[in-house]
């Protein structure tokens, strides 16, 4: 039976088109997706039949054989509360913040008009949806919950009064690698049980074809490809599948083979950083424990680990960018001094380059300002200006931009412009060694991939020595030669990519890689 | 924003242009035309029991008053900024300190501190808006703080860091020029308050020094013989209520304005 339908629907928000010609039925116990990239309108289509975005929508949207489109807002919302159930992304903010746990189960399920659920149900409901200790976990308020536990408390929101159909917008992006195969599982194993049907909105491509039944692809506001999830996922017929599949790392990928490297630059011992907790005399958390590793010329060194790992960590200490508790970090037998005594030689060995890369740049500066200032303080004071200008040119090319970006602000810049910038500006100095920390991550697959290409390009050109934090196991074989597993601030497992993904040793390794997989 | 602000740009321009259209000066008496009537004698507004021009006294008061009040307001800004973006960028203990001293001065009852400085020192202009400048920086050092410590997190600071900035240039060259559009909004809404203060001294015969005279000294005599001629009263208080409102308003459209859409993130 369909329980949801649309047919030729299409979005618009003002005079501007932002949706148009989707199509899809969902029958009951049925999951279909809608993927595509920042933009592409995906949340757009998901959201607007219900009245829950700023669009208007056209064409027609059937929930349960009942028109939805031209339905009176007062119509909309009986319809939402009684038969629909919705999962965000964001666990925190989608629920209120002085309601406990109780409250919200209690307001969710008497929304369609039932009754309050007494206390054993709710104690069911939070069963249902796998959370540990539901008796104490009724009482909480959402901030005493971690990530996952308010996902859980949200889905269970969302199913508590027994919705046809569920929408689910990017429910696991906001939470970690392990966390969201549990969370997606949970989620699928619901709607099959339960026959609900579900819309699950995601940029996940290569988790999808295991959550999905069907998929659509969206490009622009406009389906590139659907059909059979599995069938999309291994053999994409669209260019547009085709490229974001290939754009897109999967732990099954065959390895392609990378630049050889040669000899070693870095090399770090023991190193720890402990925090002060914050608060009256309330101890210490061990970011760091005790970590070693090397790195050598032309070699990428990935670190992996969940959030709280303390992979961002390491990577700051080693730059210089952050504190270290005790420990070595040498470079070519040399040792470095600590953050603020670092010389200008020091600083210019190696550059960071950051996640969120319109964050990363003074948003009042122009473009040839931000490249330059490494340049102008590390390698080369007093050059003069022809020369300046000659080197951002070069490097606005080096990094695949047109010369014109020069004299851009950091405002106009586009994520992957941005992210790009970034890395010109870390290569203005000549550096030696890049720290990239989850540098392609907040970005769009087809723009993440252009840009871990270009460090491969950087690599083989200028012989850089790469160190590559990053969540993603799957983009981490795809680029990386080793791989550290961080798990709880220690370096678990150091092992080549062969090697560890062919038999992982460490139990934190082998989690990672099912929960990747 | 727009209006209020050119509601404040010609009063503005009318106390400081008006009094050179005038034949009579602030301070100048008319002896035959003491206590007039609107348009007697050429005096549009009419005189005052001295027999001076009210109209004239009226722009030179408003005059005065938006002086001393942009003065005072940049004093708090100067004072404010410095203090708030070393608290802010230092960090850890020197900030504890730094704003326990503020939260000190805050608990200050400042209005008492004001006068008490104006009795000591006698009163001169000068001391009426360093006096204000000096209590009202507090809510504006509170600010520069809190934006600094949050620009302080953001990776264009670390990015700095790694390129070998020092703290100081880091300070001065990226964290500052970020301040400026919050920083211009409390500005905004400093100068209201001071105008405030200002009046409230002069009215009671703590501020501005006679002959010399503003808003609030006008409001005084106003309300003196209120019963008899109540414009003396209605058009000084009118134009303080006027400026007052319009820079209020337009202070909290731009910080709104900067608080809704101006630090827009990154989409991921």
């Amino acid at each position: 039976m369909t329980i949801f339908s649309l047919s030729d629907f299409g979005v618009h928000i003002g005079a501007r088109q932002l949706v148009s010609g989707v199509s899809l039925e969902i029958e009951a116990g049925e999951i279909v997706a809608l993927a595509g990239a920042s933009g592409s309108g995906k949340s757009l289509t998901a959201m607007t039949a219900f009245g829950l975005s700023a669009g208007a929508g056209k064409g027609s949207a059937r929930l349960d054989g009942e028109e939805l489109i031209g339905l009176p807002e007062t119509a909309l919302a009986r319809l939402r509360a009684q038969h629909v159930g919705f999962v965000f992304q964001q666990p925190l903010t989608a629920l209120t913040p002085h309601r406990s746990v109780a409250q919200h189960l209690g307001e969710a399920a008497a929304q369609a008009g039932g009754k309050r659920p007494g206390h054993s149900a709710m104690i069911a409901m939070l069963e249902q949806v796998g959370l540990a200790d539901p008796q104490s976990k009724l009482k909480q308020f959402p901030h005493r919950l971690s990530g996952g536990e308010r996902q859980r408390v949200l889905i269970a929101c969302a199913i508590a009064h027994a919705p046809r159909l569920l929408i689910a917008d990017e429910p696991t992006s906001a939470l970690d690698a392990s966390l969201r195969r549990e969370i997606i599982d949970l989620l699928t194993g619901i709607c099959r049980e339960k026959q609900m049907a579900m819309l699950l909105v995601s940029h996940d491509l290569a988790s999808i074809e295991r959550d999905a039944d069907r998929l659509l692809l969206l490009k622009d506001g406009e389906v590139a490809e659907k059909g059979k999830a599995a069938k999309i996922a291994s053999q994409p017929t669209s260019k547009y599948g085709k490229a974001l599949m290939a754009a897109t790392p999967r732990l099954t990928e065959k390895l392609t083979p990378l630049p050889v490297p040669t000899d070693r630059l870095l090399e770090i011992r023991d190193l720890s950083v402990r925090f002060r907790k914050p608060g009256w005399r309330s101890g210490y958390i061990d970011a760091v424990k005790n970590a070693s590793l090397d790195l050598a010329r032309g070699e990428t060194l990935a670190v992996v680990g969940g959030s709280g790992s303390g992979k961002s960590t390491l990577g700051r200490a080693v730059a210089g960018l952050g504190p270290v508790t005790s420990g070595e970090i040498s470079w070519q037998d040399e040792r470095l001094p600590s953050r603020g005594k670092r010389s200008r030689k020091h600083r210019q060995l190696m550059q960071p380059v950051f996640q969120d890369p319109v964050a990363s740049l003074n948003p009042r500066w122009s473009v040839t300002d931000i490249i330059l200032e490494p340049a102008q303080i590390l390698a080369s004071p007093d050059a003069p200006p022809g020369q300046r200008k000659s080197l951002v040119t070069e490097l606005l090319r080096e990094v695949d931009l047109p010369p014109e970006f020069a004299s851009r602000r950091a405002a106009q810049l586009s994520g992957g412009q941005a992210q790009r910038v970034a890395i010109a500006r870390a290569l203005s100095c000549q550096p030696e060694m890049l720290l990239l920390d989850e540098a392609t991550s907040a970005l769009d697959p087809l723009v993440a991939d252009g840009v871990s290409k270009l460090f491969r390009k950087l690599q083989e050109e200028r012989g850089l020595a790469l160190l590559f934090i990053t969540h993603d196991l799957a983009l981490a074989r795809r680029c990386a030669h080793r791989i550290a597993v961080m798990e709880a601030g220690e370096i678990v497992e150091c092992a080549t990519r062969e090697k560890l993904f062919g038999s992982p040793s460490s139990d934190a390794a082998k989690r990672l890689i099912a929960a990747s997989g | 924003m727009r209006i209020p602000l050119i509601i404040v740009a010609i009063i503005a321009l009318a106390a400081l242009i008006g009094p050179f259209l005038l034949p009579w000066g602030h301070a100048a008496i008319d002896w035959d035309y003491v206590r007039a009537g609107a348009f007697e004698g050429g005096h549009i507004l009419g005189t005052d029991d001295l027999g001076r021009d009210r109209l004239a006294r009226l722009l030179v008061g408003t005059r005065i008053t938006m002086t001393v009040a942009l003065a005072a307001a940049l004093v708090a800004l100067v004072i404010g900024v410095i203090w708030g973006a070393i608290a802010g960028w230092m960090g850890g203990r020197t900030d504890e300190v730094m704003m326990r001293i503020v939260d000190g001065l805050y608990a200050l009852p400042f209005m008492f501190v004001v006068i008490l400085l104006m009795v000591v020192f006698g009163r001169s202009i000068l001391l009426v808006f360093i006096g204000i400048g000096a209590v009202e920086w507090l809510t504006m050092a509170r600010v520069v703080r809190g934006e600094v410590m949050a620009l302080k997190q953001r990776p264009f600071v670390l990015a700095a860091e790694a390129a070998g900035s020092s703290g100081t240039r880091t300070l001065i060259r990226h964290i500052l020029p970020n301040i400026g559009p919050v920083a211009i909004a409390y500005l905004m809404l400093t100068v209201p308050q001071v105008v405030m203060v200002e009046s409230f001294l002069s009215f009671l015969g703590l501020g501005v020094q006679e002959p010399l005279t503003s808003l609030g000294i006008l409001v005084n005599e106003g309300a003196e013989e209120m019963d008899v001629r109540p414009v003396g009263l209605l058009l000084p208080g009118g134009i303080l209520v006027t400026i007052i409102v319009c820079l209020t308003l337009a202070g909290e459209r731009w910080r709104d304005r900067l608080t809704g859409t101006g630090r827009a993130k990154a989409s991921g």
